[in-house]
């Protein structure tokens, strides 16, 4: 079940799938409670590559850090003919006709847009992070709140937005401010579901700060709830991952609440 | 040149809907022929084919637990955004047109509207204000709803979008004016391009004395777009 679920990537064979720990698509097996506590995993951790920095131990191993990138550039080139083909096969089975005006090029027009709506396949967290941690002696809570978020629902291809709101205790490290939303837009650029959504951002700003703890709270809206099915226009969606103290504490988690909200 | 591309893009289809996971789809199709119309069921299966490409050419992995049935399902949710196609006004309004006495403006506003950008194929929605003045015969209310769901479960555009809306209308009840305004929000240049987050687009039609005289047109902006 683990291996098979290694076979994520497209025609592209030449890409590494990585260490035997099935990391997919940011989605593990197992759910991380604690911040600096090891995966539970069948196979081993496998050797750190030299990408991810000598300063961290193989004991803190932390599979967002090991994710692959499942697309590149030139994958995005390479698909986009049979994308766009697939779209013209949408529109005519839609009853449209693709050779009026105003859709000839929309085969690839959506294709573009789609392939940018998932662009989070083709970054990875240490891209993104790597030179941005600084060590800082602060330890009250840090919060970056109101990220526009933009996702694609996973079910049915349509649209979440909402907003993001992150707060984090740092222990001798802090973060670029503008990282936390980098963060959040690599894993929202991708098909998703909003509870797996907040759990990645909490688990990779747990594992490049190892903070004391870390609260994710997302608001959002579905379009799939909102333009069809149900039909009800003003449902939200509100998920959240307290992790570390933040989980542990309840004043610290109602501190982060409250400031939130105002 | 396009045209070029649309028989290339003929040719690449026939050849990805060969290489895809078809014994897989082909069961599930097979389910749907038996109890819908056959030629419907085709299209339904030709679009969720199109959409299992979809998602493995952009690298997911289509064997995962969530992505399961996503074919099928984007493939209805994408069948209902675009449902508008197969109805039509005579269908909905024959019967609820009515002989009234009435000559003062009935305005409907915030109507919620949904519909698909027909370039990018990526939602866009907001709320319709309807208005008209009535010539001795007035609608349903709930008929101007209608009427812009007809048109806006369609790949569109907004400003034919609300060209269309206002010319139904006017032939359905021949009233001494229309006026349409449509504002919304769209994603495909909220989520992506240049990606402003609060820009709304405005369109409007009039058509008849909300066109012609200036004091009606202002009646009608006052009553809809107080905030």
């Amino acid at each position: 079940m683990e291996h098979s679920k290694q076979t994520q990537y497209s025609s592209n064979e030449k890409k590494d799938t990585g260490d035997g720990g099935s990391v997919l698509n940011g989605h593990f097996d197992g759910m991380v409670k604690r911040p600096a506590g090891g995966t539970v995993r069948a196979s081993a951790p496998q050797p750190l590559g030299a990408e991810c920095g000598s300063h961290r131990s193989a004991a803190s191993v932390m599979e967002s850090w090991r994710e692959e990138r499942t697309r590149s550039v030139e994958d995005n080139e390479m698909s986009l003919p049979s994308l766009a083909a697939a779209y013209t096969t949408i529109l005519r089975g839609l009853g449209e006709d693709p050779q009026r005006q105003g859709l000839l090029k929309t085969p690839w027009r959506a294709a573009t847009a789609m392939q940018f709506f998932t662009k989070g396949y083709q970054e990875k967290i240490i891209d993104v992070l790597n030179d941005a941690i600084f060590d800082e002696d602060h330890d009250e809570m840090v919060i970056v709140k109101d990220i526009d978020m933009f996702s694609m629902c996973e079910h049915h291809l349509v649209p979440i937005f909402g907003r993001v709101h992150i707060g984090y205790l740092p222990n001798k490290r802090v973060l670029g401010l503008s990282k936390l939303a980098r963060i959040v837009e690599i894993y929202s650029r991708r098909l998703q579901v909003q509870e797996r959504l907040t759990k990645q951002i909490a688990v990779a700003i747990t594992e490049a700060l190892q903070p004391t703890g870390v609260g994710v709270v997302i608001e959002a809206t579905h379009m799939c709830m909102v333009m069809r099915g149900v039909q009800k226009m003003n449902s939200k969606t509100v998920t959240s991952t307290m992790l570390g103290v933040f989980r542990e504490d309840p004043k610290t988690r109602d501190e982060f609440l409250t400031l939130i909200r105002s | 040149m396009e045209n070029h591309h649309a028989s290339e893009m003929d040719g690449v289809v026939a050849e990805y809907l060969n290489m895809c996971i078809e014994s897989k789809h082909n069961d599930l199709c097979k389910k749907e022929k038996d109890s819908k119309d056959s030629a419907d069921a085709d299209r339904l299966c030709n679009i969720e084919k199109a959409y299992s490409t979809v998602l493995s050419e952009l690298g997911e992995d289509v064997d995962r637990e969530g992505l399961l049935r996503t074919p099928l399902r984007a493939a209805k949710a994408m069948q209902f955004l675009t449902k508008g196609y197969k109805e039509t006004t005579q269908d909905i309004l024959n019967d609820a047109i009515f002989d009234e006495n009435h000559d003062e403006m009935v305005i409907v506003k915030d109507i919620d509207l949904f519909s698909l950008c027909e370039h990018h194929l990526v939602p866009f929605f907001g709320k319709a204000h309807i208005a008209y003045l009535p010539n001795k015969k007035v609608v349903g209310l709930s008929k101007l709803a209608r009427i812009v769901e007809i048109y806006s479960r369609r790949l569109q555009v907004q400003e034919r979008l609300t060209k269309q809306i206002a010319s139904a209308i006017s032939e359905a009840l021949e009233p001494a004016g229309v006026a349409v305004v449509i504002e919304a929000v769209h994603m495909c240049m909220v989520m992506r391009g240049v990606q402003k987050m609060n820009a709304s687009t405005v369109t409007s039609v009039m058509l008849g004395s909300f066109h012609d005289d200036p004091k009606t047109r202002k009646e009608f902006l006052a009553l809809t777009m107080r905030k």
